[in-house]
């Protein structure tokens, strides 16, 4: 029998490893292993060997693999050792260290490679140690705000309350980045053992992953996830049980918001509620509540196995750690990049992204998401860190990284962005459900020719309105990737 | 909608406090759709206001008052889809199925919906097929794929 790792992400499915695992099922000498992905897309679907020594490092790898390629992959021709993978061998993989090796729901590969120190260390620590071990590690979130992550655990720990909850921001909304979906679908485990030191951190009993509609195979995996580490015992503690459910939203962007995503998660309309109070001190059914993103507390089970002051050794002075960027758009390699904060963007789009497709000329990048920021090719200097971020005006969110061809309508990409921004908008606020719907009336006179001189002015005061009035950061950030394009690409909305 | 299945759905969901997004929800996946029609009666099972269901269910892109077509195709307008040139995959759905965003084809066959993102951008442009994700989709491909659902 030869064993042949294939990936079940949904990406490496989309790209075709699903129709090899078809081809395949039948195929004599065949062990058929699926596996979490590596995330280098671009080489999706790709197909992996054990190598001599049988260490996952030394696996041999086949890119791009069709059916027809079984025989050669079975006699050892053509393969690649998996180091000599640039795009995987210069990332410093800590998060996402397991990806492409492990099988999702096995609890023996989890705890065989790492799974459940974090937890154990913090098992035998106080609360206050836990909590301490996170300020030396001067994680930041996550999500998009970047706020500390100690100082709110540590509010939710030191308020009496008689429930407290701990939530995963599964809502994964900033189009363009996919590092959560690929821990819930491919070490689900890790999510729920930085849910679990968080629990025992601020003394809550309770857990929710609110998880987007979008993502089908992640509710899935993470459902069977959660019974697999419930049976095996991980979720209860000195008689202490905790109760973790998977709850799906319904397709709204500003879900994602966490006051918003409390109120869905209790049934309602996802509205933004004005804080303070903030979550951490009144958060679900008015209890304390810690809303994180997926990748921040997958982030938390190295830092207590490893120590915080491990953590912080890595990055930049005020972006300590490794940070996910997915790099993606008009690249040649798409994929997920782990690396400490410091890079350059033009450093990841062209070391990583491998510069652009075939045939195609660089525009702009955007970086942050739909509340993010376009940077022209002039501005790619910029270190991937916090700091330098908000300096420039900019924000990292959550990693995700496209970029555009010199065949993108500037206008239209301008026009596109407001639309989702009016299609978004809870509503509460005027700044967000008004300048977001005149915005976008003012783009789409501008496309049809039809616009008045001083519409950019009005443009531009909307868009000031938005920035200082808006009760969240959907209206406060939706003008800046707007804006960016006027800035740089001013002329085409000139015409 | 069946008054049967409504009636077994929502007894089901007694729970206090009443979670009516999480009651809509399973009522859509059991019966399709959530009709309008059926506010009154969710509301007193669910023991709120018809105005609170009603609220929620206009709220949620992915509640429908209506049935959908037999498949519902939604087409990646993310930015890392729109930056591989989405638009022009969804030009083509739009023209071989003959209906707008939002539309189902006379023959209850497809639904047409955009989807802002399904975490699959590095394998773009994307579009999603009822539950399942397709990759590098291909304009060019589209006639075919969509034929080839019944
Ligand atoms: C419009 C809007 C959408 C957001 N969407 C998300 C999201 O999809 N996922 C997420 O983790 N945080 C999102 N956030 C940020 C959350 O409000 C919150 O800051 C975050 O979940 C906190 O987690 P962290 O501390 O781990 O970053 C969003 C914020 C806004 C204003
Ligand atoms: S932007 Fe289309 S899948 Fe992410």
């Amino acid at each position: 029998m030869t064993r042949l790792y294939l990936s079940n992400d949904t990406s490496a499915r989309a790209a075709g490893a699903e129709r090899l695992a078809q081809a395949w099922a039948h195929a004599p000498g065949v062990e058929l292993v699926r596996t979490s992905s590596r995330g280098a897309f671009f080489l999706e679907p790709l197909v992996e060997r054990d190598g001599p020594d049988g260490r996952p490092d030394s696996r041999i790898v086949w890119p791009n693999v069709k059916a027809e390629d079984l025989p050669n992959i079975l006699a050892g021709i053509g393969g690649t050792p998996i180091g000599r993978i640039a795009f995987l061998a210069e990332q410093q993989r800590v998060t996402f260290a397991n990806f492409g090796i492990t099988g999702p729901l096995s609890l023996d590969d989890y705890r065989a490679h790492g799974g459940w120190q974090g937890l154990e260390r913090a098992r035998s620590l106080s609360p206050e140690a836990v909590i301490d071990e996170l300020k030396t590690s001067k994680l930041r979130g996550r999500g998009g705000a970047a706020f500390p992550v100690w100082t709110k655990w540590q509010v939710a720990k030191d308020a009496a309350a008689d429930q407290k909850y701990v939530v995963a921001n599964a809502d994964e909304g900033d189009a363009g980045t996919y590092c959560d979906r690929m821990i819930m679908e491919g070490e689900p485990f890790r999510l729920i053992e930085g849910m679990l030191i968080c629990a025992k951190a601020i003394g809550a009993t309770r857990g929710f992953i609110y998880c987007r509609q979008e993502y089908p195979a992640a509710a899935r995996t993470l459902r069977e996830a959660i019974a697999a580490a419930e049976q095996a015992g991980w979720l209860t503690h000195e008689r202490e049980r905790f109760h973790l459910e998977v709850f799906v939203g319904a397709g709204s962007y500003v879900c994602g918001e966490e006051t918003a995503l409390l109120e869905s998660l209790e049934g309602r309309r996802g509205v933004v509620r004005a804080k303070p109070p903030y979550p951490a001190l009144s958060g679900l059914y008015g209890k304390p509540t810690i809303v994180s993103n997926v990748l921040t507390f997958a982030t938390v089970p190295s830092i207590l196995a490893r120590g915080g002051r491990w953590h912080a050794s890595l990055g930049t002075e005020g972006s300590r750690g490794t940070m996910a960027l997915q790099v993606g758009g008009r690249v040649k390699q798409p994929g997920l990049v782990e690396i400490p904060f410091g890079a350059t963007l033009a450093e990841v789009i062209e070391r990583f992204g491998g510069g652009m497709a075939s045939g195609a000329r660089f525009k702009a990048v955007q970086v942050g998401g739909p509340l993010g920021s376009l940077f022209p090719a002039s501005r790619l200097d910029i270190p991937i860190c916090y700091d330098a971020f908000s300096q420039a005006g900019a924000i990292l969110g959550h990693g995700g990284i496209v970029v555009y061809d010199d065949e993108t309508d500037m206008v239209e990409l301008a026009r596109h962005f407001m639309a989702f921004t009016a299609d978004e908008s809870c509503g509460k606020c005027t700044p967000c459900r008004i300048g977001s719907v005149r915005s976008r009336e003012i783009l789409e006179q501008l496309q049809s020719g039809h616009s008045r001189p001083g519409d950019l002015d009005l443009l531009a005061d909307l868009s000031e309105t938005m920035k200082a009035a808006s009760l969240c950061a959907l209206g406060q950030r939706a003008p800046y990737p707007v804006l960016t394009a006027i800035e740089h690409f001013g002329s085409e909305f000139r015409k | 909608m069946s008054r049967q299945s409504l009636a077994a759905v929502l007894a089901r969901h007694r729970t206090k406090p009443p979670n009516i997004l999480q009651a809509l929800l399973e009522i859509q996946g059991a019966l399709g759709a959530v009709s309008v029609r059926a506010v009154p009666e969710i509301a007193k099972a669910l023991d709120v206001t018809e105005a609170d269901v009603a609220g929620v269910l206009s709220y949620y892109p992915e509640l429908r008052p209506a049935q959908p077509g037999r498949h519902l195709i939604r087409v990646c307008l993310g930015e890392s889809c729109m930056a591989n040139h989405g638009a022009k995959v969804l030009a083509r759905v739009r023209a071989h199925l003959k209906i707008e965003v939002g539309e189902t084809t006379r023959d209850g066959r497809f639904t047409l919906a955009p989807i802002y993102c399904v975490g699959n951008c590095a394998v773009g442009p994307s579009l999603m097929v009822d539950g399942d994700v397709i990759g590098r989709v291909n304009p060019d491909q589209v006639p075919a794929l969509l034929d080839s659902y019944t």
